[in-house]
């Protein structure tokens, strides 16, 4: 049996246990893990240099012309595909936050008007930032999404910078380069990013029917990332494969490389996500759990005795109120939180405008040397990727420190709450299950801290925010550059003229980069003040939900309690054995779900 | 007099002046190159395919196309008696060097010197391309980022300075026109600086744009003049150009040997021959009754590449071209390699007196910048006037501004003053955009009624200040046209 399939039994035992013990809170959140597992979506990044083959690899590996392949013009937005039962394409616009994304139906053929560089926009003038194409494949059906990342501007532009933003959200990046030449710098600068950000790198290398050498290029590219980064590489010929596909002929597939590329995919990246889910699943079993375990233990000890049973309900209540006041503003973890993002947005403001400033700083003095006339042209493309790696280095700090603030607070959540929790099991006479059970039950819940976060930040990126973002910051315009007629005439007297000139220009050029920065400030600023609202609101209702669980877990608790000292003895004996078949029978279900994490 | 003329008469009377100075050999080097033939320089980033095209335009394999010893310096080919290769060290006299040819590249023994401390290889070789242009073949910039981003900018060499080469062909490989690595390839700076005066593009290795399908030149031209109208790249060179390199250097170079393989390609079913071709590895290894060993089919490969064997099979079946002769031009046509003769031609070769009496005063207006001697003043408002008056410089800066954009006006107007001022080429039908076997009276007729427009245009008070001083320049062109037709104003 598959992890994901023993999850998935674990899973139904856990919703039928919530039936069995009224609890519709954890049922809820069990059904949501269950959706997760039933319908995973794993987002595969294809990342990769200008006209490397990224957008024929996606068809190839589908079998179909999904995403757009041409000689010249690049892919400019990015193309999501995913299974479908039928082939349909829809367009996505940018949307107000919090709404989704819109979205506008279109036919597949027109999928070609909409993705390449100067193609259309959406019907009323918003722009598109991402095309979602569905076709019904089998290597598609367990939730692979692949993404077709823009090939605009190459690795040292600033789309580079947003290729890596999407590859920080998603579970894969398959990085691709030609066999033409060997890795380049810049590609292993990015591979090593990417590998950084992501789980699971791998490197392809595509056209290696056209170039004859491909062999040596594989070997040379091999010593570079035993070097420096040492991933899965896998030459393929996208060509040979579409044909192999469109004539049914498994030798010329196997000839073309893609057989170890689907493997990898279907095993590593497929594999890797569906265990992570399951094993998400099965800690939100053992959640549920561990609140049951807490009400029935303490329903047994109030069985026990009288005096007990009293005790018990007193401590019951001493906890009912502190459950309240972990729901409450006034709680230690809701002020880390709102202290946090506080401090977090100050932070983030600061760094940003620290970054620009040097980025600044190092652009004056590049114009100080030159004469803005000459360098422009290049100067603009610079200063956008100099900026976009500024800009993602800033996202990142905020990434690692939503993190870290993430898991702050769900150590202060779950330091009182396992207080709270723990309390009534002290005199508990039984012991413990074991002991390492309940160190890996911390463990368990630290990774799931860590994921509210990176929910919350998905839910703002989605990958592809970035290349919006940066989409709307292009064109860095100096004005028209004001070049006397001392160059139409060529006179030498005009030289101090000319230096005259320089000048100008110069300051022009200043003024030009500094109404950029300010921009560029003022978008990403904002941004990053709502993405972190965003994963405030996400930590915050998450823990309020857990509470309000607990709440509900001690009530009846103390109901059980209450009742237990009400009852005669004949009747508590009875339910003595009751409750510790319950306790039995949920120490199996534990068992099962500490099983599928393994 | 014209203006070479002009510029000797000038040298002569400046080198006295400077005997005796350090600048006294570079001046009469200067000279001299006035009468040598025009140098141009094969330039780009590295691994974009520089010797090969070189190889091409010389019609012989010379320089070695591997990462060998000598692709690391500067090295000139020129047209002379007797084959010799000479090496001028950084310190020291210039010395003979042996030399061999292996596999047709001219192998050179560097004999002890060290190849940082050679400036630059001198190889003499009689051969008829050469007589017109001597080429030079440049390293080639490493990778820029390997070193700090930010002063990539620094590598451009400041205004009206002297340059070693007299023209430039950029050798561009396919990046999109946002990257920066795109523009870096003009930075290759070692021998001259881009201006659309003397400077063209080459998309090289345009066979692999389209990964070797056959219509995979009809993409790169299309690329290429896309490229050539991209504002960027029009205020560094004059136009752009696709050549399949690696075809274009086996084209003029083939042999019967080679034709007679192809042609057993050629000779299988069309459906075989496709299979066959379909990778480079089954090139290599399928269909062991075709005849041919998996060494001689590796060697085709190297030479033609894939495109080149699918493109050579495909006009050999068709009998576009059945002998080696026929194949060799058709090749040569097809890789873009007559296409780029001939803009060479037109744009260089025709206009080398232009381009040397340019590079002689740049010389030596920084000469007299530099170093004061009593006569020195003279000569350089000598300089200033032959610069700032004659025509053709003119000519030439109305067409760098008009690149760059500082003259504007309506895009037909503007394209009609690229023309008439030589943009396109210097002889009267190429100004007056007529066809090549034009008659004279018609050509008369054409220029008369530019004139006329232009004067107008000159003269019209509405007319920007630029583009008035820019229209007197083409007026003096259509006057010249007139001189040269015989038909006095």
């Amino acid at each position: 049996m598959t992890e994901v399939a023993k999850a998935v039994a674990v899973l139904d035992l856990g919703l039928r246990a919530c039936t069995a013990y009224d609890r519709p809170d954890a049922a809820a959140r069990l059904t949501a893990a269950r959706e997760a597992l039933a319908d995973p979506v794993m987002h595969v990044v294809v990342a990769g240099e200008f006209k490397q083959g990224k957008s024929s690899l996606v068809n190839a590996l589908v079998g179909a012309a999904v995403c757009t392949v041409d000689d010249d013009v690049a892919t400019a937005v990015p193309t999501y595909v995913r299974h479908g039962e039928k082939p349909e394409a829809h367009l996505l616009f940018a949307a107000p936050d919090p709404e989704p994304p819109r979205r506008e139906t279109i036919p597949i053929s027109d999928v070609r008007r909409y993705v390449v560089e100067g193609g259309e926009n959406g019907g009323n003038g918003s722009r598109v930032t991402g095309v979602e194409v569905r076709i019904p494949r089998k290597i598609l059906a367990g939730g692979l999404v692949l993404v077709d990342t823009p090939g605009v501007g190459g690795l040292a532009s600033p789309h580079a910078a947003a290729s890596l933003a999407a590859v920080s959200m998603a579970d894969a990046v398959i990085f691709v380069t030609g066999a033409a030449q060997e890795l380049t710098r810049s590609e292993v600068d990015f591979l090593q990013r990417a590998r950084a950000l992501c789980p699971v790198v791998a490197c392809v290398i595509t056209k290696t029917d056209f170039y004859p050498a491909w062999r040596r290029i594989r070997d040379l590219n091999e010593q570079h990332l035993a070097a420096h980064c040492p991933v899965p590489l896998m030459p393929v010929s996208s060509a040979l494969r579409s044909r192999a596909v469109k004539a049914n002929d498994t030798a010329l597939n196997a000839e073309s490389g893609f057989t170890n590329l689907v493997k990898f995919i279907t095993d590593q990246i497929g594999g890797n996500a569906a265990d992570r889910l399951a094993a998400d699943a099965a800690a939100e079993v053992i959640a549920l759990c561990d609140q049951l375990d807490s009400h029935f233990q303490a329903e047994r000890t109030a069985l026990s005795d009288p005096e007990a049973a009293r005790r018990v309900v007193r401590e019951l209540t001493a906890v009912k109120s502190r459950v309240e006041t972990l729901k409450s503003s006034a709680a230690k973890w809701n002020q880390t939180l709102n202290d946090g993002v506080a401090d977090l947005t100050a932070d983030i403001d600061h760094d940003l405008r620290a970054r620009v400033r040097t980025v600044i700083a190092e652009s004056d003095a590049a114009i100080e040397e030159a004469d803005p006339a000459d360098t422009w042209p290049e100067m603009e493309p610079w200063l956008q990727s100099r900026m976009a790696d500024e800009l993602l280095a800033n996202y990142n700090m905020l990434r690692v420190r939503a993190d870290a603030l993430s898991e702050r607070v769900g150590n202060h959540f779950h330091e009182a709450s396992t207080a709270l929790m723990s309390r009534p099991s002290v005199h508990n006479p039984t012991p413990m299950s074991v002991v390492a059970d309940f160190q890996h039950k911390i463990d368990l819940q630290r990774m799931r801290v860590g994921k509210q976060a990176m929910v919350a930040l998905k839910n703002a990126y989605g990958g592809a925010l970035m290349f919006i973002i940066l989409g709307s910051l292009v064109g860095v315009s100096l004005g028209p550059i004001g070049i006397g007629i001392g160059l139409v005439m060529g006179h030498r007297g005009l030289r101090e003229e000319k230096k005259r000139q320089v000048q100008r220009r110069r300051t022009e050029a200043r003024n030009a980069i500094r109404r950029y920065c300010d921009e560029v400030v003022f978008v990403a600023g904002k941004d990053s003040r709502d993405t972190l609202r965003r994963v405030q609101r996400q930590l915050r209702d998450h823990y309020s939900r857990l509470a309000e669980e607990l709440n509900r877990s001690n009530a009846q608790a103390l109901a059980g309690a209450s009742e237990a000292a009400k009852r005669t003895q004949a009747e508590r004996e009875q339910r003595l054995k009751d409750v510790d078949a319950e306790l039995e029978r949920v120490r199996k279900l534990r068992q099962r779900a500490l099983a599928v994490i393994g | 007099m014209s203006l070479i003329d002009r510029t000797r008469v000038l040298l002569d009377h400046a080198l006295p002046v400077y005997r005796g100075t350090e600048h006294a050999a570079r001046l009469a080097a200067v000279r001299e190159r006035l009468d040598a033939p025009l140098r141009v320089a094969v330039a780009g980033r590295v691994k974009a395919g520089k010797s090969t095209l070189l190889n091409a335009l010389v019609g012989e394999r010379l320089a070695p196309t591997d990462a060998g010893e000598c692709t690391r310096i500067v090295t000139w080919y020129q047209d002379g008696h007797t084959y010799q290769v000479q090496a001028t060290p950084n310190r020291g006299e210039p010395r003979a060097l042996r030399f061999s040819r292996e596999d047709g590249a001219i192998d050179v023994d560097l004999g002890g010197l060290n190849a940082k401390d050679v400036a630059r290889l001198v190889v003499t070789w009689p051969a008829k391309a050469l007589r017109t242009v001597t080429l030079i073949d440049t390293p080639g910039i490493g990778s820029l980022s390997e070193q700090n981003a930010q002063h990539t900018w620094d590598l451009l060499v400041p205004e009206d300075e002297e340059t070693p080469a007299d023209a430039v062909v950029y050798l561009l490989r396919h990046l999109h026109a946002g990257d920066i690595e795109f523009l870096r390839a003009f930075h290759d700076t070692e021998v001259s600086r881009p201006s659309p005066v003397n400077a063209i593009g080459v998309l090289s290795r345009a066979d692999e744009i389209g990964v070797g399908r056959l219509d995979s030149m009809a993409s790169a031209r299309r690329i290429a003049t896309r490229l050539g109208t991209d504002a960027n790249v029009r205020r560094l060179v004059q136009s752009v150009v696709p050549v399949a390199g690696l075809l274009a250097e086996t084209a003029v170079t083939l042999t019967e040997v080679e034709v007679a393989q192809l042609r057993r390609v050629a000779d299988l079913p069309v459906r075989q021959a496709e299979e066959l071709l379909l990778s480079a590895d089954r090139f290599v290894n399928a269909m062991p009754e075709l005849g041919l060993t998996n060494l001689e089919r590796e060697a085709l490969l190297a030479r033609f590449g894939l495109f080149g064997v699918r493109l050579t099979s495909t006009l050999l079946r068709r009998e576009v071209a059945t002998t080696a002769t026929d194949l060799s031009r058709e090749l040569a046509e097809r890789s873009g390699l007559t296409q780029l003769r001939e803009i060479i031609g037109s744009l260089f070769v025709e206009r080398s007196d232009v381009l040397k009496s340019r590079s002689a005063l740049l010389a030596l207006a920084e000469t007299t910048r530099v170093c004061a001697q009593p006569g020195g003043e003279a000569v350089a408002a000598a300089v200033e006037e032959i610069l700032a008056s004659a025509h053709p410089f003119n000519e030439l800066r109305v067409l760098s501004s008009l690149r760059a954009g500082w003259i504007t006006g309506k895009p037909d107007v503007v394209t009609e003053l690229e023309r008439l001022i030589g943009g396109s080429g210097g002889s009267a039908h190429e100004r007056l955009q007529l066809a090549p076997d034009t008659g004279a009276g018609e050509l008369t007729a054409a220029a008369g009624q530019a004139l006329a427009r232009w004067q107008r245009r000159a003269e019209n008070p509405m007319t920007t200040y630029e583009m008035a001083v820019a229209a007197r320049v083409a007026v003096r062109s259509c006057e010249g046209m007139l001189a040269g037709l015989g038909q006095p104003r």
